[in-house]
């Protein structure tokens, strides 16, 4: 691949890929935090439904995004952040990489353990990856809520990080990762 | 007097010939090994399959390929032992909205008539359900075994016919109406003093 003057954007495909599976974030959120108290019926059963559906969509996106990242390298971080301030960004941006990929597989795994195969939006089902174990469920389910907290907690610190990136630095990090905007201010 | 004796000798004979007549018939009578055999039923719930399985079921199999005709099972089913691998679900199954086994603790299969197929066989017979009773045909291989035979088969049938899903369930947005059901049955002959 021929060298290309660095970006100083995100690809178009790249924010696509990220305000889509954050949006499917979102809504993971709302959807398992409703039907998590519900007894079992048919609404527990279609929120629980719907929630599989976005997981196993966001572990394919999940993929694309990983390969079109290998293929595209980000643009560079602000010359002026820290070390420490470097370290911290990429370390919240190796965990949600990490957790894009953790949070649905062991959402799968559960599935698996409990005898609800994951079909995608009722178009086909995905193959069990463990036979049923109630033990195992059990660690799963432990496994995917505490991740779930982790996955919360740096996407608020993403999110408090980009604002002040914003309007404390007053640099670009968070317009280039925003369509139709144009990083005008300088590194 | 005389005719009493004649009377009672020919009711003996009639027993006797009934008796006869059903030893003497070519078909063998079987009973499901327990252990070995399984009864599962699978459901399609959001979109994917769900398979669970009756742990407690009897199967009285009187059956030969060259004898279709004196041919009949009876299969006696406990619904209370089903289980899906799942506490929450197999409570919500044997609920008063979906098997209500409060008032239905059995299901009972009996066959009418049998028909060769070409990979098989098939039966008409009658499943009786949550209160109701309807035709369900069962296809299946029978194959003979040194120890007795196997029974291998599927059925289909339709959840909402038999009245089982009450309320939301009655929905087929998140548990479909088909519901397929899968059994194989190791059959070891029934002794004589049965």
């Amino acid at each position: 691949m021929p060298t290309q003057e660095p970006r100083t954007r995100f690809t178009a495909v790249a924010q696509l890929l990220h305000w889509i599976i954050a949006a499917l974030i979102v809504t993971q959120f709302a959807l398992a935090w409703t039907g998590r108290d519900l007894p079992l019926g048919t609404h527990k059963l279609a929120l629980l439904a719907w929630h599989k559906s976005f997981g196993m969509t966001v572990l394919m996106l999940a993929i694309i995004r990983a390969v079109w990242r290998w293929a595209n390298p980000p643009p560079e971080l602000p010359a002026g952040m820290t070390p420490l301030e470097r370290t911290l960004a990429r370390a919240t941006h190796v965990a949600f990489y990490a957790l894009l990929f953790v949070m649905p597989i062991t959402g799968w795994l559960m599935s698996s353990a409990k005898n609800y195969s994951v079909s995608w939006f009722g178009l086909f089902t995905w193959p069990d990856l463990i036979a049923q174990n109630k033990t195992a469920f059990e660690a799963l389910k432990t496994t995917h809520d505490y991740l779930s907290g982790v996955l919360l907690g740096i996407a608020v610190l993403h999110i408090l990080a980009a604002l002040k990136h914003h309007f404390w630095n007053k640099d670009d990090v968070l317009l280039r990762m925003l369509p139709f905007t144009k990083s005008k201010r300088g590194l | 007097m005389r005719r009493a004796a004649i009377s009672l000798a020919m009711l003996c004979m009639a027993s006797a010939a009934a008796t006869v007549g059903r030893a003497a018939s070519p078909v063998t009578s079987y009973t499901a090994d327990p252990s070995a055999s399984r009864l599962d039923f699978i459901g399609i719930q959001a979109g994917a399959e769900f398979k669970g399985t009756f742990r407690k079921f009897t199967a009285a199999i009187d059956f030969a390929p060259d004898a279709l005709a004196s041919s009949h099972f009876d299969v006696q089913i406990d619904l209370n032992s089903l289980d899906t691998m799942d506490d929450d679900r197999d409570t919500t199954m044997r609920g008063p909205d979906i098997f209500d086994i409060a008032h239905f603790p059995a299901s009972h299969y009996v066959t009418r008539s049998f028909t060769k197929t070409p990979t098989g066989y098939s039966a008409a017979g009658t499943l009786s359900l949550h209160g109701v009773t309807k035709d369900v045909p069962i296809d299946f291989v029978f194959v003979s075994t040194p120890g007795g035979a196997k029974l291998e088969g599927t059925a289909k049938l339709n959840r909402l016919e038999f009245g089982v899903g009450q309320g939301d369930w009655k929905s087929t947005e998140s548990v479909k109406d088909v519901v397929k059901v899968a059994f194989s049955l190791i059959l070891k002959p029934r002794s004589l003093s049965e």
